[in-house]
């Protein structure tokens, strides 16, 4: 069942001077239940973008440009504010942002935040109900329960982290979006991380999860599917084996390629950069916006790639398997 | 060159240089060009504005608008030797401590912090009463020596920062000596942040000076826009009416005061872009 | 009380009490500079002008002589000196002989603080809560709240002043040019002084307050403005927390810089009022200086300075408590790193 879909969605930045960035620019794409979506990419491909849109959080200057956003069958961005607001956000879709570290409001204990957000969805619950859930989900999730009593900077990074976690799922969302939740731990910490992830998944807290990440190993332990994406647009899209083990976008082999942590089964490839740099968003080029820098290009590329279906696996590319 | 383009992107940066361009070509080729004696009695006393007097005279039977020019360029020169010497010794005090660290820098700013506490004003004034022969020189040097505390406290914020950058490690590896590679290394970081410093300090400096002459303490033997507010205010020149007397110096420090703020203001938006609306 | 508050507070009982010493010692050292015997200097001037009897002149330059301890050397004038500040003797004025400078200076402070602190309260008030309103606004609201405050913030206090001075007093006349009250009345809690004291009190006040104000709005907005493009804000309304809440959010944070903010600012504050009551005739403790440093009142002036350093060091240390109250930092216990 799908859980939150995009159709060839459009998220523009219009920047001060007045220009336009097409950070997400025709993204079609479904979420599951029970499934884990990864969405690969380098930084500037709009990952960060997408996740906004996907959680509904669209703050200007970014703005919806085209398509649509449905979660369970509703366009969501016809909804009034309000209901987006306590309907969605936090209860139906929840976020965990880049840079968890900082998302906690420093004069504020984590209990009050805690109690202001249950509040918000539930009127009707007291101080002291919403505390008492929030404590049963910590030990749950085997956290201290001090941590609620805790200023943020009193807590050490990964711990914020699954805090953050914690609190983001208090609700339990159907749909948990997590922009790069690893990228600034260490790594015992992304593995708690991962963990905390996976058990969450497992007892149906949330139902199913995107997780954003430059980081495609990582998507190895944790994704069912894997997205790639690249200049605002997705490359490839299927099974995490299949695109990790067998990509078929030249980008996709490339992104495989330039890993450097040797996980198994990635030893026996080589290590490469890629060259040269991702188009300008605010004026991408037509056609294959990879062309650039492709190995394989040729004059087909000039024209949009159509999407190739073969069997879990899309490729928006004119040579798919080209750079097997 | 981009520098510049981006300089001039601002309203707020781009208006406050226009002002202060003005009231420097006034103040510079004003009394350059003038031929008159500023402290001659040319006319009678609070006589108001005419064709010969085109700002009327004051107390003395002055020129006003020639005060105004000379009085101009001394308030311009204690306010920009005073603010470089500041800044000048701010920057020095505050790149040593933030280099340093250990006990430099507890040293230094621990006398930083506690001139900061101990109000200005008080160490102004108590200087400017002790020394009784007092030139635009000593003026700038007295306001130059007092102001440079929060300059230095927040240089070395800076520098204590910049202290572990990578590039700097190469640079100590290569040998370069300490205080050099502060100067060569660190400071094009600092560039933007001591520039702000500066307008900040020649701005300070230009009021200071205006409130001691303003309270009797400024120079002794010249004019400035602060001389020309004290005698207005001696000899009720506000209120008799006199609005020739002191409303051009007020103007004059008024607008300068917010051209160099407005500047000020322009250049924090541009290097601080977290200001910036979203 | 936390031990980190505890800490916080030492620490600053420390500072203070160095700050304070220092100044007294600047106090005592700097007008010394100054050439000759100011007790002769004094006394002599004042008999040229042929007002005093030379018997009176003697009795000046012995209570001159007493008071400064002029015949001893300089380490026992300064231990007189700092003994006398302990007991609140801050010597004989040259000017108003023999009227003691603490007399003086105790009758002139009302008047100041009656400026200073509803000034400070109120311009601090007022204006935190334009510049977070505009920085919420954004838009139109916010361009001329922001431009009127640079503008407002970057005229000195006495500049404004005397435009005020001249325009509402001499000009339009609708209040009075100088004075604390009406020439004649005395002091006392009856309306009709209350009223003229009042009716002369407005325009000192205005010049301290709308500067203020300007000033503070100008911070609160860069803060507001800052914050609002926090993580946590954006994680707050990404969980969909209500604006309101959010905004609220921002605020608390916002004030804790200007608090500081506050603390830096006495200083200038204070040399601005200095000159304003100048403007005024207001018989606050700036005129009082005004007229000390054109008579060359020396223990006058000495006095003074005293006063608004004492004035402005315990008013930033109260400051700095109340930031230590309500800084979550130092105010929460550690509880040790979870």
């Amino acid at each position: 069942m799908e859980l939150l879909t995009l159709a060839d969605v459009k998220a523009y930045y219009r920047t001060p001077s007045g220009q336009i960035v097409r950070a997400v620019d025709g993204v079609t794409l479904s979420i599951n239940e029970g499934e884990v979506l990864g969405i690969a990419g380098e930084s500037g491909c709009g990952k960060t973008t997408l996740a906004q849109v996907l959680a509904l959080n669209m703050q200007p200057p970014l703005y919806l440009a085209g398509g649509e956003v449905l979660a369970d069958g509703v366009d969501v961005q016809k909804l009034p504010p309000e209901v987006k607001r306590r309907e969605y956000r936090g209860k139906y879709i929840s976020v965990v942002p880049q840079g968890a570290m900082s998302a906690l409001n420093p004069s504020l204990r984590i209990r009050q935040f805690v109690a202001d957000l249950m509040r918000e969805h539930y009127s009707d619950l007291t101080k002291r109900d919403a505390l008492d859930r929030a404590e049963q989900r910590l030990r749950a999730l085997d956290l201290p329960v001090r941590v609620l009593d805790a200023y943020p900077h009193q807590l050490s990074g990964g711990m914020k982290q699954r805090t953050v976690i914690a609190i983001s799922t208090l609700l339990d969302p159907k749909v948990l979006i997590c922009d790069e939740p690893t990228s600034a731990l260490d790594v015992s910490s992304q593995r708690s991380v991962l963990e905390l992830l996976r058990w969450l998944m497992k007892e149906k807290i949330i139902r199913s999860c995107v997780f954003v990440t430059h980081e495609l190993p990582l998507l190895y332990q944790i994704a069912d599917r894997v997205a790639v994406m690249y200049a605002g647009r997705i490359a490839e899209v299927g099974g995490a084996e299949e695109i990790i083990f067998r990509p078929q976008h030249p980008y996709s082999t490339a992104l495989v390629g330039a890993v450097l942590v040797p996980e198994k089964g990635m030893k026996e490839r080589r290590v490469e950069g890629i060259p040269g740099a991702p188009p300008d968003l605010r004026t991408p080029p037509t056609g294959c916006r990879f062309a650039a820098r492709c190995r394989f290009v040729d004059e087909q590329c000039k024209a949009d790639p159509v999407e190739r279906t073969s069997g879990t696996r899309q490729v928006w590319c004119w040579k798919p398997g080209a750079s097997a | 060159m981009t520098i510049i383009r981006t300089f001039l992107h601002s309203g707020r940066f781009v208006a406050g240089f226009l002002i202060l361009l003005a009231v420097l070509i006034f103040g510079i080729l004003g009394p350059t060009l003038s031929s008159k004696d500023p402290l001659e009695m040319a006319g009678s006393i609070y006589q108001k504005p005419d064709d010969k007097f085109l700002l009327g005279t004051d107390n003395f039977g002055r020129d006003v608008l020639t005060e105004l020019k000379f009085g101009t360029r001394t308030s311009l020169t204690v306010g920009l030797l005073g603010g470089v010497m500041a800044t000048a010794i701010g920057l020095s005090v505050g790149t040593l401590a933030g280099f340093r660290g250990g006990w430099v820098e507890e040293l230094l700013m621990g006398l930083t912090n506690v001139l900061i506490t101990i109000p200005t004003i008080v160490i102004l004034i108590l200087l400017s009463v002790a020394i009784t022969v007092r030139s635009a020189w000593v003026m700038s040097l007295i306001i130059g020596v007092t102001a440079w505390p929060w300059t230095a406290r927040a240089v070395r914020a800076q520098t204590s920062s910049l202290r572990t950058r990578p590039h700097l490690d190469i640079a100590r590896l290569s040998g370069s000596s300490g205080f050099a590679m502060a100067i060569i290394d660190v400071l094009p970081y600092m560039a933007s942040y001591v520039f702000m410093a500066l307008i900040l300090q020649v701005s300070s400096a230009i009021l200071s000076e205006a409130t001691l002459s303003m309270l009797g303490l400024g120079p002794t033997n010249t004019i400035s826009l602060g001389v020309m507010l004290n005698w207005a205010l001696l000899w009720e020149s506000v209120r008799t009416g006199a609005w020739w007397a002191f409303l051009p110096p007020v103007v004059m420090l008024s607008v300068t005061s917010f051209a160099l703020l407005a500047m000020n203001s322009g250049m924090d938006e541009i290097f601080n872009p977290r200001l910036r609306r979203r | 009380m936390s031990s980190h508050f505890r800490r916080y507070l030492a620490q600053k009982v420390v500072w203070y009490a160095l700050a304070f010493f220092l100044a007294l010692s600047l106090n005592f050292f700097l007008p010394r500079l100054i050439p000759g015997n100011p007790a002769s200097q004094i006394v002599s001037a004042l008999g040229q002008q042929g007002m005093v009897s030379s018997q009176a002149m003697k009795k000046m330059y012995e209570q001159y002589m007493q008071d400064f301890g002029l015949d001893q050397p300089l380490y026992k004038q300064y231990f007189q000196y700092l003994g006398n500040v302990a007991t609140l003797d801050l010597g004989t004025s040259f000017m108003q002989f023999p009227r003691r400078v603490s007399d003086l200076i105790g009758k002139a402070l009302p008047y100041t603080l009656a400026i200073q602190i509803p000034g400070i309260i109120v311009g601090w008030i007022i204006g935190n809560l334009l510049g977070a309103y505009a920085a919420y606004k954004g838009g139109k609201t916010d361009a001329v709240a922001f431009t009127g405050s640079l503008f407002l913030s970057s005229i000195p206090f006495y500049c404004f002043a005397i435009i005020l001075v001249y325009t509402l007093a001499v000009y339009f006349k609708v209040f009075p040019a100088a004075g604390a009250y009406k020439f004649g009345l005395m002091p006392s809690w009856t309306f009709p002084f209350v009223q003229d004291f009042l009716r002369h009190w407005i325009l000192p006040f205005l010049s301290m307050v709308l500067i203020i104000i300007g000033g503070q709005a100008i911070g609160m907005r860069e803060m507001a403005i800052y914050e609002l493009g926090t993580d946590y804000v954006n994680y707050a309304k990404g969980l969909g927390v209500h604006d309101r809440k959010v905004v609220g959010y921002v605020f608390r944070n916002a004030m804790l810089p200007q608090v500081t903010g506050l603390a830096l600012s006495f200083g200038t504050m204070i040399g601005g009022q200095l000159i304003v009551e100048s403007v005024f005739s207001y018989p606050g403790v700036g005129s009082l200086l005004f007229t000390a440093i054109r008579q060359n009142d020396y223990p006058m002036i000495q006095g003074v300075t005293l006063i608004i350093t004492v004035t402005v060091l315990a008013a930033n240390f109260l400051v700095e408590l109340l930031y230590g109250i309500i800084d979550p930092r130092i105010r929460a216990s550690q509880t040790g790193e979870l």
